[in-house]
């Protein structure tokens, strides 16, 4: 992979961190970004059931992320 | 689901108490399904990534799961951030001291204490992040107290159980038929509305008798306040709320301000009515007319803000050539300056109500472009209650640590963890008596269910889809529990017990001694809960805290004589308003108490007003030294009649502002402006129906004022 740039497992003060987790906040911050664009436009009323969106949304990105990004 | 219940209210017509039913009873299951199916997937996921404790997440769900959370995704934000905190702090405590139990024991008390107290202070979800704290840096440390050097391991095992609890809860309650909030905010904001122009419309006549003033004041402020909770909800609920969250705050100030310029208004006409000034009540009666026929549109429009804001405007813009002409028709001075008055007070209302049109407008059409004012709704918080709560809390875990220290009882960290957890959970509980018995009955219930469960059921049942279909009846029955207003108190006591004792596990571990004696210490938990609630008595809702919020009341017309006026209005109103539904929240409707706490909120939001409107103006006008050292003197000695109301402060606030009446009158044009008010004031002063009453001069012989 090209992106291949978060290490899998990264050492913070010797306390070994798995490398989903920053990956995994990284995702969660995106998705309050785009969460709070989405609504700020009001682009939800052509979404059937907005939770839902949104829970596939982060499965998509986390996904993703997950995918191109882990070492 | 809602929304289609509703419809059939609708189309069903022939039994609309059945449908009434239906549609509660189906919320209520709903409720019920998401906090079953929550609790599964909880133990499943914790299973299946090999979790230590799959109990933790389930506890951890109970605790969190609550029927009116809609979105949890940014509410869940504030609980990871309780988790984390604690889990941090447990840590800290076992680092710090590892083989000094009694100094550990006394910080982990203390760091409890502080987290019930944060959970008392702050609302909703906010309040969740505190109990989670405690709970966590409870549930870290303690199990693992006798073996410090596992201590790590232990916290993150905890706080990835907790963390995968609240993710579970928050996902399924936000995906499996949410029950949106922001529905309910939006019909009530447009029932505000539409109640308070029919209210406006309704008086234009003049006269509204003081009682259906305060009837009308109180349902203003509850609403003002339910707003704003709803609002503070919403926003965690729906980004697009959030980007309306500024215009529905502003929405909610001008709707405060209109409500007190209004009742302001009557006031002053009801006093002139009273006193036989007919002619300047009727002048001011024949003043309002014009803003009674701009709220009146045809029928079908009355409540549409597109149709009102225009003739709002134009009737606004009217309101100086009018008074001008009624103005000319009275001759006395006096009769002039009881007009002038009433006419200021007359233009602050239309411009608020206009003000208010405009930004209902604004929200409905959706507009949400373009910078607003930010206004924000500040809360009147009780930091007694809140140190009441702490040292209630840390009473019981000080407790519980030096029986634990003294018998070397193998199961004390049980009983501890439970305590933290309740004392959390009901800080803010309004009648802790009930609360307590209640909550013991269901956590006694729930364990006895958990022993049939373990050690009759489970041993039976192979594989997770049996493991479900025998635990899932009894994991109904809590929230079944909480959703009926009588068991309410037994629902969260029951979910916790039942799962704590079950303590499910992968592979699961059947031990009837251990769990017994889990059993009996969780009870003393509980129970010794229970007796500091006895012993230290929540504040919410006593005597005691009522007197004290009476007094924080009047105390805001201080702080309108003192505090810097930017801002000022909104703090004002939004404090006092939240101070007063509080109070008037826990005193019995009809009583004496309650009328009193009626009528002083109707005088506080009168003269506070009425301060900070004169300190305004003052400000703005070029009153010379004099003037303004008599106006400055009328304002304090009002303020410190507020703060003890007694007769001689009395009469030196009434000497003081008809000094400061006198003087404007010396000054001539210069005062113009800052007349009104004082008279205002004055006359807020000497009402009879107000708690005023208590203190003018037995003989209320109207003095000859000489303008």
């Amino acid at each position: 992979m090209l992106l291949d740039i978060v290490p899998r497992e990264i050492a913070l003060s010797d306390v070994l961190l798995p490398g989903l987790l920053p990956i995994f906040v990284g995702c969660l911050l995106l998705l309050w970004l785009l969460d709070s664009l989405i609504g700020r436009y009001g682009l939800y009323r052509f979404v059937w059931h907005p939770p839902l969106f949104r829970l596939a949304l982060f499965a998509c990105l986390f996904g993703l992320a997950g995918l191109l990004l882990l070492h | 689901m809602s929304a289609s219940l509703n419809q059939n209210t609708q189309v069903l017509p022939r039994w609309p108490r059945l449908a009434e039913v239906f549609a509660g009873e189906g919320r209520a299951w709903i409720f019920i399904g998401k906090s079953v199916l929550a609790s599964c997937v909880a133990a499943w996921l914790a299973m299946w990534l090999r979790l230590e404790q799959p109990s933790t997440t389930m506890i951890t769900v109970a605790i969190v799961m609550h029927p009116h959370s809609g979105m949890v995704l940014a509410k869940s934000f504030y609980r990871g951030i309780g988790t984390l905190a604690g889990s941090v702090c447990g840590l800290a405590l076992m680092c710090s001291f590892p083989q000094q139990r009694e100094l550990f024991l006394l910080s982990l008390s203390l760091w409890v204490a502080l987290c019930a107290g944060g959970a008392m202070l702050y609302r909703n979800f906010m309040s969740y992040g505190f109990v989670l704290a405690g709970y966590t840096a409870a549930i870290v440390a303690l199990p693992v107290v006798g073996n410090p050097l596992d201590v790590f391991d232990s916290a993150l095992m905890r706080v990835s159980e907790v963390l995968l609890g609240i993710v579970v809860a928050g996902v399924v309650s936000d995906v499996v038929l949410p029950e949106r909030l922001r529905m309910v905010l939006r019909k009530n904001a447009r029932a505000q509305f539409a109640r308070f122009i029919d209210f406006a419309r309704g008086s234009t006549g003049g006269a509204i008798p003081r009682a259906a003033m305060e009837q009308a004041h109180l349902e203003f402020v509850r609403a003002a306040v339910q707003l704003e909770d709803l609002r503070a909800s919403v926003i965690f609920e729906d980004p697009e709320a959030r980007a309306r969250s500024t215009r529905m705050r502003l929405l909610n100030q001008h709707y405060m301000a209109a409500s007190t310029s209004f009742q302001s208004l009557h006031h002053l006409i009801n006093r002139l009515q009273r006193r036989g000034r007919d002619a300047v009540a009727d002048a001011l009666i024949a003043l309002y007319r014009p803003l009674g026929v701009a709220l009146t549109p045809p029928p079908a429009q009355q409540h549409d803000p597109v149709v009102l804001m225009p003739r709002l405007r134009t009737c606004v813009d009217a309101l100086p050539t009018q008074a001008e002409a009624l103005r000319a028709g009275l001759v006395d001075e006096q009769s002039r300056l009881e007009f002038d008055t009433g006419a200021t007070l007359l233009r602050r209302f239309a411009t608020e109500l206009r003000d208010f049109t405009t930004v209902e407008h604004a929200l409905r059409a959706g507009t949400l472009h373009g910078s607003v004012e930010r206004v924000h709704f500040r809360r009147g918080n009780d930091h007694a209650g809140a140190a009441v709560a702490v040292l209630r809390t840390f009473l019981t875990m000080i407790t519980l640590s030096a029986f634990w220290v003294v018998s070397g009882w193998p199961f004390g960290a049980s009983a501890m963890l439970l305590a933290t957890i309740f004392s959390g959970l009901f800080a803010a509980a309004p009648r802790p008596f009930a609360i307590v018995f209640d909550m013991l009955i269901g956590y006694a219930a729930g364990m006895a269910m958990a022993l049939v469960v373990e050690f009759w059921l489970l041993p039976g049942s192979d594989g997770f889809v049996m493991l479900v279909a025998v635990i899932a009846p009894f994991l109904m029955i809590g929230p079944w529990l909480g959703t009926r207003p009588r068991l309410a108190g037994m629902g969260p006591g029951f979910a916790i017990g039942f799962v704590y004792l079950l303590a499910l596990k992968n592979p699961m571990v059947y031990d009837p001694v251990h769990a017994l004696n889990d059993s009996i210490a969780q009870m003393i938990g509980v129970g010794l809960t229970g007796v500091a609630f006895i012993f230290v008595p929540a504040v919410a809702g006593s005597g005691w805290q009522r007197a004290r919020q009476m007094r924080r009341l009047r105390e805001q017309v201080v702080l309108a004589a003192t505090a810097p006026l930017r801002g000022l209005a909104w703090r004002f109103e939004s404090v006092s308003r939240d101070l007063f539904q509080q109070v008037a929240a826990h005193a019995g409707p009809d009583s004496a108490e309650s009328r009193s706490l009626l009528a002083w909120a109707l005088a506080v939001h009168e003269c506070g007003r009425a301060l900070i409107e004169l300190r305004r103006e003052l400000l703005d006008s070029a009153a010379s030294p004099a003037l303004q050292q008599a106006v400055e003197a009328a304002v304090h000695r009002t303020a410190r009649l507020f703060r003890h109301p007694d007769m001689a402060r009395w009469q030196s606030a009434d000497h003081a502002v008809q000094q400061a009446l006198d003087a404007c009158a010396q000054a001539g044009v210069g005062a113009v402006s800052i007349r009104p008010y004082l008279h205002q004031l004055r006359g807020a002063l000497h009402d009879d129906e107000s708690p005023m009453a208590a203190y003018l001069p037995p003989d209320p012989l109207e003095p000859a004022h000489v303008a």
